[in-house]
């Protein structure tokens, strides 16, 4: 049995939530800062490569006797520069004035740098490029050398170091998320078990909750719970005792009188007072009766039945009990009163269920006439006890059916000294033992099908 | 025929007392049961009715004395609570019968008869039940005297219904009493033997039909 609770959101999702969303941040930081700061020797790396080749160039410029400059690059040394690269490499040399020298001519020119070499970013023909200047002194004046490349090995480094961050951090995220799961399930598993302990238990159950393991948070709450559940059964136990008493100063005058009175009677001669004493001892048996259904009703009541009260109990048995109880009473009044009965155990209080089965068939013979038939059934339909009394009597009336169940209630055509309290202790036996009371019109519309359902 | 009273409300007691007495029996009340734990030892008694609830030792404890000892004579208690923890508790400490405060003088005189013609019965071989008297060891069966031609299997039935007057036999164990070596006897046929028993007592005690559950002998027609 579990109870939805997922109208608030649970705290295992909360905390997921509130620890997933921030360590989720704190790694993407960490991939970028990972990356910027990865990016950053190799940009070094390949700029020092860049004026190496600004160098190198540069160490070819010369100032020739004729005072020009003349830059005379063997074609191995540009074959190096040029070699082993994705990149497109230029390069252009200029005089002082920043008049061409060699190189690539519409190379841009950039502005002279607080360092030697200095470094730039530009556009050539069309694509991005790195720029490493060399400002070398000659005689004739400083000679600028500026190296460039297209970024292709750059981008494929970037791409690498971003890559490589992102998988490393991804799967340490993964790791993290399914961290957190295990973690937070394990600390709630001492609410998950209380939770479950709850679950199985009876809503009539009032023994404490076990509260070893419990966290501090609900402790306070378990306590309470607790609490309540002792003074419930203290309640409970001084009502039961009330009641206890209650029936045993009742039952044991009330005996007393009619044994009496009954004794009486067959010992009077005379008739007329004969009759009378039967008066009184009639008066004597409602009484007791009377008294026999307010205690039972008492003792049916959800708030006096304890968990321990609730044994197996098969129907059968008792309604067998209570069909031999009422065989004399059914000869008398010339009703074939009979039983179906198929095994239909189910958890219950045996004696209120006697109870109210007694005041089924006792209603049953009351309200069936002569040469009717009282039939008590039970067995298990689709899984579950069920006991039905039917008769062939006067059947109660459609609109009367909500009622009959109250207590006191009397039907139009009651009949006999009931005290209107039998179908009401019927009802709150049903009610104590979450079964489903029906009644109903028996076969071919005539007389009743009274049914207790137990789920 | 003697029967011990043990109960501690003298109201009911003497009822209970008056009406043995009517019924002719000889009958003693005591209103605690170390006074009964006194009689019993001194005299003989072929029935107990105890009350439960009875002041310091309870009849519980009383029941369990009297099994301790030995006694066998049938008791049956009374009670004024509720629940079935005490009959279970009675029942599981040897008690015979059990019935619950109020009930009704003839109830308990009907109870204690068939008490009396079960232990009466194994003892002596002898049992009655209103007019009727069955000869256990010469399996023969009289009305107020006189013999009753009985096959052996309506012997065997009416037997059967007798020790346990006043209970529901069912079917079943009805057959598994006319059982013999020789044939098997059908549910139909017990149904057969049963009437034919029937008009044989005529009025001399009753054999109830319970549809579905079974047989039921009782004493007087009503």
């Amino acid at each position: 049995m579990s109870t939805k609770t997922d109208s608030a959101l649970s705290i295992r999702r909360r905390l997921l939530l509130w620890l997933a969303i921030p360590a989720t941040l704190i790694l993407l930081a960490g991939t970028a800062s990972d990356y910027f700061w990865g990016i950053d020797p190799v940009r070094g790396a390949y700029d020092r490569a860049l004026a190496d080749g600004a160098l190198s160039i540069a160490a070819h410029v010369h100032a020739s006797p004729d005072s020009r400059i003349r830059v005379r690059l063997p074609d191995e040394a540009i074959e190096v520069l040029r070699s082993n690269s994705s990149d497109s490499i230029y390069f252009r040399v200029s005089a002082p004035d920043g008049s061409f020298l060699a190189g690539d001519p519409d190379l841009p020119h950039p502005p002279p740098g607080a360092s030697n070499p200095s470094f730039h970013d530009s556009m050539f023909r069309g694509h991005p490029i790195r720029l490493a200047s060399y400002r070398s002194t000659t005689r004739l004046g400083t000679v600028t050398t500026v190296v460039a490349e297209t970024l292709n090995k750059r981008r494929q480094i970037h791409d690498q170091l971003l890559s490589g961050a992102l998988s490393v951090d991804l799967l340490e995220l993964a790791a993290i998320l399914a961290l957190l799961w295990l973690g937070i399930g394990l600390a709630l598993k001492p609410l998950q078990a209380l939770r479950e302990q709850l679950a199985r238990r009876s809503a009539r159950a009032l023994d404490p909750i076990d509260a070893t393991g419990v966290p501090a948070e609900v402790s306070t709450l378990v306590t309470e719970l607790n609490r309540l559940f002792a003074t419930l059964t203290d309640s409970r136990s001084a009502q039961r005792q009330f009641l206890q008493s209650a029936a045993h100063q009742l039952r044991t005058p009330l005996t007393g009188m009619q044994a009496q009175l009954e004794l009486l009677i067959s010992e009077e001669p005379t008739p007329a007072r004969r009759e009378r004493l039967a008066y009184a001892l009639s008066a004597t048996q409602r009484l007791s009766h009377t008294t026999q259904q307010l205690l039972a009703l008492a003792r049916s009541e959800h708030t006096t039945a304890m968990d321990a009260d609730f044994r197996a109990v098969d129907l059968a048995e008792v309604a067998e009990a209570s069909v031999a109880d009422h065989v004399s009473r059914a000869a008398a009044a010339g009703i074939d009163l009979g039983a179906e009965l198929a095994p239909a155990v189910t958890e219950g209080i045996a004696w209120l269920l006697k109870e109210a089965v007694n005041n089924l068939v006792d209603n049953a013979l009351t309200y069936t006439p002569s040469g009717g038939v009282v039939t008590v059934r039970t067995g298990l339909r689709d899984g579950a006890a069920f006991l039905e009394v039917l008769d062939t009597g006067v059947g109660i009336p459609a609109e009367e059916r909500a009622q009959v169940t109250d207590r006191f209630y009397r039907g139009r055509q009651s009949r006999g000294t009931g005290s209107g309290l039998g179908l009401a202790i019927v009802g709150d036996v049903a009610r104590l033992h979450d079964a489903v009371l029906s009644i109903e019109s028996g076969a071919d519309g005539q007389g009743t099908c009274v049914r207790l359902e137990f789920l | 025929m003697r029967v011990l009273i043990v109960e501690d409300d003298r109201v009911v007691g003497d009822a209970v007392h008056g009406a043995f007495v009517r019924e002719g029996y000889a009958a003693d009340h005591v209103e605690s049961a170390e006074r009964a734990k006194a009689v019993l030892q001194a005299e003989h008694y072929d029935l107990a009715v105890v009350d439960i609830g009875l002041p310091r030792e309870d009849g519980l404890q009383l029941l369990r004395d009297l099994r301790r000892r030995g006694r066998h004579l049938p008791v049956l208690m009374l009670t004024a609570r509720d629940g079935l923890s005490d009959r279970v508790n009675a029942l599981d400490l040897g008690a015979d019968d059990y019935l619950t405060k109020p009930f009704q003088v003839r109830e308990l005189l009907a109870r204690c008869r068939a008490l009396v013609r079960r232990a009466h019965g194994t003892a002596s071989a002898q049992v009655t039940c209103g007019a009727l008297q069955l000869d256990l060891a010469h399996r023969e069966a009289s009305r107020d005297g006189v013999p009753l031609k009985l096959t052996h299997r309506e012997w065997s039935i009416l037997e059967c219904l007798a020790l346990n007057a006043g209970r529901i036999v069912s079917k079943d164990k009805l057959m598994s009493a006319t059982l013999s070596f020789s044939d098997e006897i059908t549910p139909n046929a017990v149904e057969v033997y049963v009437s034919r028993l029937r008009s044989k007592l005529g009025d001399a005690a009753a054999i109830r039909v319970i549809r579905g559950l079974g047989y039921r002998l009782d004493e007087h027609k009503n």
